[in-house]
């Protein structure tokens, strides 16, 4: 719904502390009008300065992108559960949602997460990048570091009026088609890519493919869950490209009967990962809960609650078989046979890439 | 002898309140600003221009400065009379719609955003009325000029209510008994010394206009070339870690605006002379 703000649960007071003895200096002329002032101030840098830090050791801030919320919520639970039934004290997990590229950025610029889960691997290239974890962080963890995976599929209206049951219908004429804007959202670059890799496969020219479909585009919002909204609220489109788990969200939450899912013949295998953030850990229990942490994303347990939340995961040992049956088999492309984010990113993404020509010829 | 640079009053408290006041300024506005302009100057004036000059940069720019420019007319002809009724008249409600004027500065402006979005939808309340004739409001400009009027409504108001309130009613019947038309004691008595208010208004509604993006964002649409503003831009290039290019379109934003402002200013300047004081 907000893809902009950023709902970090505790940050540790970050800037400059004003403490009250330097206030007491600043102020401390015989003024009475001042006092009462000071006194305020006084109060709200005391009250400032003194946010409850949480336990080093037992803490662990998770900064995670924006559709995930119902997923860390039941996972939190369950790790609570799990790490508490093996002797330690309970932890303290705190998550932060937002677009997966802002989220980048706030770790980069100094959001002390733990652990990072976001949309894209290229934004924990970025991080990366920034010295915050070591380059080949996506080998350390199995799937390349993706605990679970998505695709993205169609929401239709009910019925499914305008007949839609793959990539080719979404170009037809008067065909409203509802995607984020894949420069401000990680989530729709799977959709733009999704797209690509269909026209790929079909012989079509990807780059007309995709100019046309986006000229079908009335809305570009800021990130999925802005694009639900506009599709599901606002009706708004025919058409909303989405994350599996999304589109099964949406059903479940919104409406069952106002909705279908169409599954395309071709997908991408969107792999949204996971990684630990070294520099940001600051002692050895918060690394072991950390490390235990995205463990517990790869145990049966933790990818039944996967299954569950509607993502693609691995290992269905523990699931529920109706959550496992939920998913249709489709061809899925993976990000490497596209030449791998390193490359897509730039050439596709960039400042002036193939999507801003679709809109401004070069 | 040279005059002293700093004049100082026989008051005490000269130092203190100007280390208080300087501190206080550069923490939240000159430093900041300064920042930007830094990085600005790192990029250097080569690569602002090769950034601001492009296609996308100049239609976002002028829909945000022409929206901005025509929600702020908007707002200095309603918030004219609407000052002039919550101060002239006597109705019941009276003070509870002069609390709600302020309501545009309390509301987060993506609650504001998200519920005009709601009203202005075609499946929303004027939305729905408005699709029958054939009219889209929300997702194309009009949606986005209908949020900057909401953002920048109580400015002209709210600055132009004190001075309608010091205006006495004996200028009017002064001006009635000398055998002025109403209209003509309109334009000549009392615009006129309403006029400095509302442009200072107008300023500070411009200005509020051009910088809001969390109402817009949700009412927009953000299609390229169409219904993207300025603002939207920066965010993009700081989603894609360009930092400079980010930089290089706030200081074109800041450029315009000084640039706007120093005219408004001008203005308030020149129709002073011209009134004499007020």
């Amino acid at each position: 719904m907000q893809p902009i703000l950023t709902n970090a649960g505790t940050i540790p007071a970050q800037g400059p502390h004003l403490t009250t003895a330097a206030l007491r200096r600043l102020t401390a002329r015989p003024i009475h009008r001042l006092r009462g002032l000071a006194a305020g101030l006084a109060l709200a840098a005391l009250s400032l300065g003194s946010v409850p830090g949480p336990a080093l050791a037992q803490s662990l801030l998770n900064v995670s992108y924006d559709p995930t919320r119902e997923l860390y919520r039941e996972i939190n639970a369950a790790f609570t559960a799990f790490w508490t039934a093996q002797g330690n004290p309970a932890p303290s997990l705190e998550v932060s949602h937002g677009g997966s590229g802002s989220q980048a950025r706030a770790v980069i610029d100094g959001l002390s997460a733990q652990v990072v889960t976001l949309a894209l691997a290229s934004d924990i290239d970025r991080i990366a990048a920034a010295g915050r974890l070591p380059a080949d962080w996506q080998s350390k963890l199995p799937h390349n570091s993706s605990p679970y995976t998505s695709t993205i599929v169609f929401l239709v209206r009910e019925g499914n009026p305008k007949g839609i049951a793959d990539w080719g219908d979404l170009v037809a004429e008067g065909v409203q088609v509802i995607t984020p804007n894949p420069k401000t959202s990680g989530g729709a670059r799977w959709n733009y890519l999704a797209a690509w890799a269909w026209a790929e496969k079909n012989g079509r020219d990807p780059r007309e493919f995709v100019g046309a479909l986006y000229r079908n585009v009335p809305v570009l919002d800021q990130g999925a869950r802005g694009s639900t909204t506009t599709f599901a609220q606002r009706g708004i489109g025919d058409v909303l490209l989405a994350w599996e788990n999304e589109a099964h969200l949406a059903l479940k939450e919104i409406s069952e009967d106002r909705f279908d899912i169409v599954v395309p013949s071709v997908s991408i295998l969107a792999e949204p990962p996971v990684a630990l953030v070294e520099t940001n850990i600051q002692t050895d229990d918060q690394r072991k809960l950390a490390e235990a942490y995205l463990d517990f994303l790869y145990s049966p347990e933790g990818q039944a609650i996967a299954f569950r939340n509607f993502y693609r995961a691995w290992d269905s040992s523990q699931a529920a078989p109706e959550d496992v049956a939920r998913f249709p088999a489709l061809e899925l492309i993976d990000i490497a046979s596209l030449g791998g984010w390193a490359k897509v990113q730039p050439e596709h993404f960039g400042d002036g890439g193939i999507f801003d020509q679709i809109y401004v010829q070069p | 002898m040279k005059a002293p640079l700093i004049h100082r009053s026989p008051m005490p408290g000269l130092g203190l309140s100007m280390g208080i006041t300087l501190t206080m300024l550069s923490l939240v506005v000159l430093i900041p600003i300064g920042a930007l302009l830094l990085k600005g100057a790192s990029y250097g004036p080569a690569g602002i221009w090769e950034t601001v000059n492009r296609p996308r940069v100049w239609a976002a720019l002028f829909l945000s400065f022409r929206l901005s420019l025509i929600a702020a007319l908007f707002n200095l002809v309603f918030g004219v009379l609407l000052a002039w009724v919550l101060v002239r008249y006597r109705f019941p409600g009276r003070r509870l719609l002069d609390g709600a004027v302020d309501l545009p500065f309390a509301l987060p402006t993506a609650v504001a955003g998200i519920s005009l979005t709601a009203l202005y939808a075609p499946t929303g309340a004027f939305g729905s009325l408005a699709d029958q004739i054939g009219w889209k409001i929300a997702y194309t400009q009009w949606g986005i000029l209908i949020a900057l009027i909401f953002v920048g409504l109580p400015f002209v108001a709210r600055t132009v209510q004190p001075v309608i309130e010091e205006i006495e009613r004996e200028v009017e019947e002064a001006s009635a008994t000398l055998g002025a038309s109403r209209l003509y004691t309109l334009r000549h008595v009392i615009l006129p010394m309403l006029m400095p208010a509302a442009l200072t208004g107008f300023a500070l509604a411009l200005a509020r206009a051009v910088g809001e993006y969390g109402s817009v964002i949700f009412i927009a649409g953000n299609i390229p070339l169409v219904t993207e503003i300025a603002p939207l831009l920066i965010i993009i290039q700081l989603e894609e870690f360009n930092y400079d290019a980010a930089a290089a379109i706030g200081i074109a934003m800041l450029l315009i605006s000084f640039a706007l402002l120093l005219a408004i200013n001008l203005i308030q300047v020149w129709s002073r002379r011209r009134i004499g004081h007020v």
